[in-house]
């Protein structure tokens, strides 16, 4: 506000101030956001957490997703892994057929899996055996130095070796420690755990699949989506910390379980369970509580002249949704299917079990003689919703994620050009965006930039403990 | 217990009230004691270590230590879907202040109920009111407010809740709220401090933006996952079963990219909050999408394509990349068994050749096998688990995991939500309990944050009547008191 309120000035009125500002108002609003996003200049931009360093001596895919969030933010994580060996997922590919070389100097001919890819970007990739008492020192001296560690082994081990939240505190009081495992304290305080196990153990493959009287079975969702998905919650437990901390100065210790995040997600079906005693099953490609509203089957490929079987015989799905009234009543038009509409006006009607199955074959049947994009076009075309189910040529030819940046090539600094659809794609932000620096780098790469550039180490030192296969 | 009686059942109605907490208590046997824990913890001489981590991380202490967000003022708009509730609900359970808006006739998630039995509604114990078992798990510790944006008063209304909120939560289809003059361009002007995260299934911009059909039906799951060759990988593969019956593309059972793009919502806007508070001073826009969010964790698969245009096919209860690591069927159900070391995975071989001979002779017989990668060769997979399966034919689930234990194989049945309540460790921690809410008492997860030294997550309340906070919220947050607001309500506004 001036001075004087007698007087009037431009900045204090509501509205825009300049003529950039107009513009912006004026703009269509697509186009804000796209100018708001800016996709392609996130290295120009703030990190959010810059200042932030983390350690991490985590193995495949689960802890260390949860420091790669961090790392993505813009938090130097420091990863530590076994001398010569690395951790599991660096010899993880698909049918061992994927690998990037090399894998360290020790082993030139041996390559790093694509099984690595994105849950260890942007990492400084360092070797330490933390058994070696010398070692344990150095490690506490990077404690020192940094705001937290994930870590993943068998619950008492670290504690063993004096690395636990119990020593660690002792030494830096704001530290933020992470334990990231299966089960946690109990009766299963030692069991073992992998994404497949949360998977089946804590009642998301007993709901994921076709029903049995369809011919189905329990289904893994091919990803390993508990182990990414618990390091994203554990990735947002660290950040809760600390902003904790920031009030109090204090760090903490989080104990993550991940064979309990499917359960936490299960929305009604524990409830379910609990207060009718009722079990909930598979029911396929179709939903339990909204109908139209499911995955059907059409007669043709789009592409049955395609090399690849995965376009020649399976882009034949399409995602169909009319579960409102007047939605409903104009699918049922279309597809030559006006009786079902008679018969389930009611939503509450059309979504019973037996309603489903004969509204689902009428589509299917409807469908024998398209190809999945006829179907979506004659819904579409006619105002409805439905897409098709696309497969990863698609998504990676897909001009919409090339557009928002979020699957793009990227100039990787050692392995040269490679397509990312991780990072970028966990959401777009105006001012202080996340990047992707570089894929991931060789075993040990970083050695002498955190023991000699960030520690002191003499390199004499250093070359000596690489000899020795302490590093 | 409650005394037995006889029933008959002519009917599905007949069945309820039947099974509730107070007539069948929960759990059904009773959770394993401390005495029979402390044993395990011995077994590895961790004892002290892990009696100490009890002390310190017990879930039953979650309410005598501090939040973490106390202080931060949440506000989240949205219908139908689940991204933007689990992203205010983790906000909620962490401690900020979270308000819910609803139109005045409330979010129609609340009708939904599976297979539109209405029985299966929830009650509120004093109100009488009925809401949705989803709508209820999905909104933890948030405030109910109703208001109509779309009335010119209702936008005010919103514009001074806006004025003093740390994150605006927008689950509105794309332009919604900026048509209505409400949006980022708009506030963030009276509010420049303000970190404003759109959720949605595939965007507010781009080719292929989020859509609404003529008569104005949102997308809701599965359309990100079926957007993002999420659904196309998922299934049984065409030559294990016949398509149609089985062996198709198949979506998650949950509203998986809700849940996915919730928890990167709550990610990116708190590590904003981050950077405003300690860096750069302002707040900014986010935009999440569930295609993408699931995108990000579509394991290494676009990368794949582009380095030999492979595209990824259905494997079922496999991993193309781990041996083993699988779950098959067995005598009573499916087994899952992972090991991938060479450790695990000879555990795994010499407990099956007990009863399966053959599967040292195939080791021996096949180089391949005895190499951690080369084991995940399509023809060394086929080959394990062709002899891992004929072992689980004649084996149950609890022989099978009792005999891989002894092994310190990581191995365990797939459970239905029956048996996973009763799981002796999920009992224990516990995963699952009895929680006290307006709608009585209900089994619930907890949430997995809960097990932290100074300021776990955790569940204070769950679902609320439409519109519960009103007077409450209306009054803190714009000053309205209550005749203001029962006027609004008499204008339809609130």
């Amino acid at each position: 506000m001036a001075q004087d309120p007698r007087v009037t000035r431009m900045e204090d009125l509501p509205g825009p101030k300049s003529k950039g500002e107009m513009d912006e108002f004026k703009m269509p609003y697509e186009e804000y956001c796209k100018k708001l996003f800016d996709v392609g200049n996130e290295h120009t931009k703030p990190k959010p957490l810059n200042g932030i360093r983390w350690l991490s001596c985590t193995m495949y895919i689960f802890t260390p997703h949860a420091v790669a969030n961090l790392a993505e933010l813009g938090a130097e994580v420091i990863k530590l892994e076994i001398p010569r060996m690395g951790e599991p997922m660096r010899h993880t590919s698909p049918f061992n057929e994927v690998y990037l070389y090399p894998f360290h100097d020790m082993r030139p001919m041996t390559g790093t899996g694509l099984g690595y890819t994105n849950a260890n970007p942007n990492k400084y990739f360092v070797t330490m055996d933390y058994h070696i008492p010398e070692m344990r020192e150095v490690f506490y001296s990077l404690v020192k130095k940094s705001d937290g560690l994930t870590e993943l082994y068998r619950p008492g081990t670290l504690d063993k070796w004096k690395m636990s939240y119990r020593y660690l505190s002792e030494i830096n009081p704001r530290f933020i420690y992470v334990w990231g495992g299966g089960f946690g304290y109990g009766p299963k305080v030692f069991g073992g755990s992998y994404d497949i196990l949360g998977q089946a153990h804590a009642g998301l493959a007993s709901i994921t699949g076709m029903h049995e009287y369809m011919g189905g079975h329990c289904s893994k969702c091919t990803n390993w989506v508990i182990d990414w998905q618990s390091g994203n919650l554990i990735s947002c437990s660290i950040m809760a910390a600390i902003h904790h901390r920031r009030k109090t100065g204090l760090g903490t210790m989080i104990e993550f379980s991940q064979v309990q995040v499917p359960t936490r997600m299960l929305g009604h079906t524990t409830t379910m369970y609990g207060k009718f005693g009722i079990v909930r099953q598979r029911w396929g490609n179709w939903d339990t509580q909204l109908a139209a509203h499911g995955i059907i089957l059409c007669g043709k490929s789009d592409f049955p002249d395609a090399e690849n079987p995965q376009d020649k015989f399976d882009a034949r799905y399409v995602m169909v949704s009319a579960f409102q009234d007047q939605d409903f009543k104009e699918l049922c038009a279309i597809t030559g299917l006006k009786e079902l509409y008679e018969k389930y006006k009611a939503h509450k009607d059309r979504v019973e079990g037996e309603a489903q199955v004969e509204i689902y074959t009428g589509l299917e049947r409807w469908a024998a003689d398209k190809s999945r994009s006829q179907v979506a076009k004659i819904l579409s075309d006619a105002g409805l919703l439905a897409e098709p189910v696309r497969n990863d040529r698609e998504v990676y030819e897909s001009p919409h994620y090339r557009e928002r940046g979020t699957v793009r090539w990227m100039d990787d600094p050692l392995f040269g050009d490679l397509v990312v659809h991780g990072g970028y794609s966990t959401g777009l932000m105006e001012k202080s965006p996340r990047r992707i620096n570089w894929h991931w780098r060789p075993l040990g790469a970083d050695n002498k930039k955190i023991y000699r550039d960030l520690l002191g180490v003499p390199l004499t030192k250093i070359e000596e403990w690489y000899k020795k296969a302490y590093i | 217990m409650p005394e037995k009686r006889d029933i008959e059942i002519k009917s599905r109605a007949d069945t309820i009230g039947l099974m509730d907490l107070d007539v069948r208590p929960y759990p059904v046997t009773p959770p394993p004691s401390y005495e029979e824990v402390k044993p395990i913890y011995e077994r590895r001489k961790a004892l002290e270590f892990c009696d100490w981590a009890e002390d310190s991380l017990r879930f039953e202490k979650r309410y005598t230590k501090d939040e973490a967000l106390t202080g931060y003022r949440i506000l989240d708009i949205g219908l139908w879907r689940l991204g933007h509730k689990f992203c205010a609900s983790l906000y909620g359970e962490a401690g900020a202040e979270v308000v819910s808006i609803e139109p005045p006739k409330g979010d129609p998630l609340r009708k939904l109920t599976p297979f539109g039995r209405e029985e299966y509604l929830l009650q509120n114990k004093e109100s009488g009111e009925k809401c949705g078992m989803e709508f209820v798990n999905e909104t933890v510790n948030t405030h109910c407010v109703t208001l109509d944006v779309e009335t010119e008063e209702g936008q005010e209304i919103f514009k001074r809740m806006a004025m003093n909120v740390d994150v605006l939560i927008d689950g509105m289809p794309p332009g919604y709220m900026d048509n209505l003059g409400i949006g980022y361009r708009q506030l963030k002007e009276a509010n420049p401090r303000m970190v404003y995260v759109w959720i949605g299934m595939l965007g507010q911009w781009g080719p292929w933006k989020d859509k609404q059909s003529k008569f104005g039906q949102w997308m809701i799951e599965p359309f990100a996952s079926a957007a993002n060759s999420w659904i196309h990988n998922t299934g049984l593969a065409q030559d294990l079963l016949p398509r149609g019956k089985g062996g198709d593309p198949t979506r998650a059972g949950i509203w998986l990219a809700d849940y996915v793009a919730g928890a990167q919502s709550f990610l990116n806007s708190i590590a904003a909050l981050y950077w405003r508070d300690e860096l750069g001073g302002t707040g900014q826009m986010i935009e999440v999408t569930g295609a993408e969010a699931l995108m990000d964790i579509l394991d290494f698969d676009i990368t794949w394509y582009g380095f030999n245009s492979s595209i990824k096919a259905r494997t079922g209860g496999w991993d193309a990349c781990l041996n083993q690591y699988a779950w098959n069927p067995c005598k009573d159900g499916y087994m899952m068994i992972g090991g991938q070391t060479d450790k695990l995975w000879y555990n795994i071989g010499f407990c099956l050749e007990r009863d399966v001979p053959q599967f040292g002779r195939l080791i021996h017989e096949d180089p391949l096998l005895k190499e951690m990668a080369a084991r995940n060769a399509l023809h060394a997979l086929i080959k394990t688990y062709t002899l891992t399966t004929r072992w689980l034919r004649d084996t149950n689930r609890v022989e099978a995991e009792t005999k891989l234990l002894e092994y310190q194989v990581a191995a365990g049945p797939v459970l239905y939500i029956d048996e996973v309540c009763e799981f002796p460790h999920f009992k224990y921690r516990p995963w699952v309990y009895v929680h006290e809410t307006d709608y009585g008492p209900l089994l619930i997860a907890s949430s997995p944050a809960s097990y932290q030294v100074r300021a776990p997550f955790r569940c204070k309340w769950m679902g609320r009547d439409i519109g519960y906070d009103n007077y409450e919220i209306y009054l803190k947050w714009t000053g309205m008191g209550q005749t203001a607001v029962n006027a609004m309500k008499q204008k339809g506004v609130i």
